[in-house]
């Protein structure tokens, strides 16, 4: 009798386990749980051991350290590279240097960025050059040098979002880092706990691998394993969670003009992150922004001192000269001088005070568009441009292929967990037939027995 | 490999986005017709594209500039041109005064070239379309040429106010072209004068002026001594004149047609540098949804059976 109802609890917790692994065959942090059975202790009897039937020894759940691991380490390197291509295609939108096919030919066009105002200032020079006296032709060239100026104080103040919003990101992921830093901590007490006292504790070991993951798409982090069912975590080195203690976590500062790095709370230590979107958001301000900024600023700074240096010593319709056309210093604050925006005729076009058709000035002045700028690594205005735009191009595609391996790697590894530790709803039933039909078998024993033991009863009454 | 029910959707989730992304770019490429939009879908690309277009824009200024250009240089000829008949005129009248007793035809002829000196003066104050003096030098806010009169109204000497030099424009990358032209040039240094240049001798108004008052006091020696060869030294200044006006269209007509080639050449570059295979982007195109469809089709097949449809 007592083999039969032990058999009958076996089959009932094996039904439930496949129920648990079927109930969570959606969820992508649950490992398969696995009922382990041995044979219960036999009794020994003259002729020999007699057996008494199976027992349930533990659950376990079907997970591979290593690989969880790799997909720890492969989910900071994705979420490196995709705050790095976030941040950099913004930074590429707001450039607008877009190559477009208008509908009545099929010659690409873009009209919008730095690169067509260029083109548009040195024109309107060009054009004042043919007549210097032409009033509307005077008032597009100081139009076109309002327009470049505007865009370049558009472009400046946009790139500046873009870093204001990383270090947003940055603040951001460093105080959700610290959250799943905790949680951690706190899941390792009660695993802890759990398993001292001789249980499993399998479903907070999936919360926390979910958490480690969570944790490990903000930060590289390395983890081990302790024997009390624990894991350690560190950060650049430095130890924040040993056992259930949270010891340490993680910090901005500014290490001079906003820029954010991070450093450990108690330690004190600055990190170096190799992972996470952190580090991704880091490089992505650090790098590529970092230089697209200074290249479109240097742009505007030699952009104000050439043309300044020329319409300096030119003169006006009036005969006056010594006047700037550019205020400012770079970007973000270059503008046109206010005097010859509300009269045109202050443009300082010609070299000789009092010859209204000479265009010295003006046509030095359109001649610096074919100039190589010596600010300018010895390169013309639109070339250093050019330059510019396509390192932010090639920064961005590099960024890309890394990030489509980095995918493929995250998949492949994800698919072998799946593969492992994943539910199989199929194996799952097959189990359940074969749990169900054991149950009816152990059933069946203990009716058998049963009606035995009333013959027995019956025999002796009678 | 041991396929769970997990690992399946994983994998076929991973497919279909895949396949989704490629077909979205091919989708994109096909309905722009672009294979290069970003700078991150090829930098070198756009890098090139970025130049070539501030070339292509640096065309379109130097066409400008070149019909800009042509049309001073129109005026300018059509001027000369009335210049030289106006000098022509007055050699004739020169000459025929040679053989002539009469003081009243003298007289008629002394108030001919009167009137041709006036159409001289004016010829000198020609304005181009923009309202420029074409014959100030870079002076062209100014009438060059101011005449004084005596009682009689006849024209006693010409006052030039412009200046000596001339403002040159860009028709190609560093070819400079002037329109302008200089009426005096006596300096002996610089752009040559239309109306006087020490270096020819031409001296029109002068000389007009001379002949004139020659014809009054009935002169005639003087005229056929001094102003039949003077005049005839103007008329080969001014036809040096209208020989470069016409170099100057010429080079002007031949730089707007390499302007033009190189257009044309600029954005084939360019629409080769970006432009999408068509045939090919379509074929991949179809390629892909063919994909598409087959991992759509087999993944539900797959997915939709299980053990489960055939317990009882």
């Amino acid at each position: 009798m007592d083999l039969g109802s032990r058999a009958l609890a076996v089959q009932q917790q094996e039904m439930e386990i496949s129920g648990q692994n079927v109930s969570n065959v959606s969820n992508t942090s649950y490992a398969e749980e696995q009922l382990n059975i041995q044979e219960s202790t036999p009794l020994e009897t003259p002729i020999g051991e007699e057996g008494t039937g199976v027992q349930a020894t533990s659950i376990t759940e079907v997970r591979d350290a290593l690989l969880d691991n790799q997909i720890q380490a492969e989910g900071s390197v994705t979420s490196s590279l995709t705050a790095q291509q976030t941040n950099l295609q913004n930074a590429e939108a707001y450039l607008d240097e877009q190559i477009s096919s208008t509908s009545s030919s099929t010659t690409p066009d873009s009209a919008n960025g730095l690169a067509a105002d260029l083109s548009n200032l040195f024109g309107s020079f060009e054009s004042l050059s043919t007549d210097p006296s032409d009033l509307s032709l005077r008032q597009t060239a100081v139009q076109s040098a309002q327009e470049i100026a505007t865009q370049f104080n558009q472009v400046s103040s946009q790139l500046s979002g873009v870093r204001n919003d990383i270090n947003t990101s940055i603040q951001n992921d460093v105080t959700g880092a610290n959250q799943d830093l905790a949680t951690i901590a706190s899941l390792n007490q009660q695993i802890v706990a759990a398993q001292a006292s001789g249980g499993t504790a399998n479903s907070l070991v999936d919360q926390r691998e979910a958490t480690l993951e969570d944790l490990a798409g903000k930060v590289n982090i390395s983890t081990s394993a302790q024997s009390n069912g624990a894991v350690d975590v560190s950060i650049g080195g430095v130890t924040m969670i040993s056992g259930i203690t949270n010891s340490d976590s993680l910090k901005t500062y500014d290490a001079g003009n906003g820029q954010l790095l991070i450093q450990a709370q108690n330690a004190g230590t600055p990190l170096s992150l190799s992972g996470g979107s952190i580090e991704g958001e880091i490089t992505a301000r650090d790098g590529a922004l970092a230089s697209l900024q200074s290249g479109v600023n240097t742009l505007a700074t030699q952009l104000i001192t050439n043309v300044n240096s020329i319409y300096f010593t030119g003169y006006d319709l009036n005969g006056n000269t010594g006047q700037d056309l550019f205020t400012g210093t770079g970007a973000s604050d270059i503008g046109v001088n206010s005097a010859v925006v509300s009269d045109p005729t202050q443009f300082q076009a010609s070299g000789t005070a009092g010859a209204a058709g000479d265009n010295t000035t003006v046509l030095a002045l359109a001649q610096l568009a074919n100039q190589n700028i010596s600010g300018l690594n010895n390169q013309t205005f639109s070339e250093n441009y050019a330059q510019t735009v396509s390192d932010l191009g090639n920064s961005i595609s590099t960024v890309n292929d890394q990030l489509n391996s980095s995918h493929a790697v995250s998949q492949m590894l994800t698919s072998q967990r799946a593969s492992e530790s994943g539910v199989s709803i199929d194996t799952e039933m097959t189990n359940l037939i074969q749990y169900q039909k054991a149950y009816e078998a152990a059933a069946e024993l203990i009716t058998t027995l049963n009606q035995m033991m009333q013959t027995v009863v019956t025999m002796k009454s009678s | 490999m041991n396929v769970t029910t997990t690992s399946f959707s994983t994998n076929f989730l991973a497919n279909i986005s895949q396949l989704e992304a490629r077909q979205s770019t091919l989708q994109n490429e096909a309905t722009t017709g672009l294979k290069v939009q970003e700078p991150e879908d090829d930098p070198a690309v756009m890098n090139q594209v970025l130049n070539l277009q501030t070339e292509a824009s640096a065309d379109t200024q130097y066409q400008s500039n070149i019909t800009q250009l042509t049309d001073s240089a129109t005026t300018a000829s059509d001027a000369l041109n009335s210049l030289q008949t106006i000098v022509e005129d007055a050699s004739e009248i020169a000459t025929e005064a040679g053989g002539v007793d009469s003081s009243t035809q003298l007289s008629t002829y002394a108030t001919q070239v009167g009137q041709l000196i006036q159409e001289a003066v004016q010829l000198g104050n020609t304005k181009d379309a923009n309202g420029n003096y074409i014959f100030g030098g870079t002076n062209t806010g100014n009438p060059p040429f101011t005449a004084a009169t005596d009682a009689s109204g006849n024209v006693t000497s010409v006052t030039y106010n412009g200046n000596t030099s001339v403002a040159k424009s860009e028709i190609a990358p560093g070819l400079t072209v002037s329109a302008q032209s200089v009426g005096e040039n006596n300096t002996g240094a610089g752009a040559s004068g239309v109306f006087a240049d020490s270096r020819t001798g031409a001296d029109i108004f002068n000389d007009l002026i001379s002949l004139q008052q020659n014809l009054t006091s009935g002169n005639t020696s003087a005229i056929s001594t001094t102003n039949t060869p003077a005049l005839s030294k103007d008329e080969d200044n001014v036809v040096t004149q209208i020989s470069a006006n016409g170099v100057l269209q010429s080079t002007l007509e031949a730089a707007g047609t390499t302007t033009t080639q190189q257009t044309t050449a600029l954005d084939t570059q360019m629409s080769n540098d970006t432009n999408a295979d068509l045939a090919q982007t379509l074929t991949l195109l179809d390629q892909t949804q063919t994909a598409y469809q087959a991992t759509l089709q087999s993944g539900v097949m797959v997915a939709s059976l299980s053990l489960l449809d055939f317990l009882q």
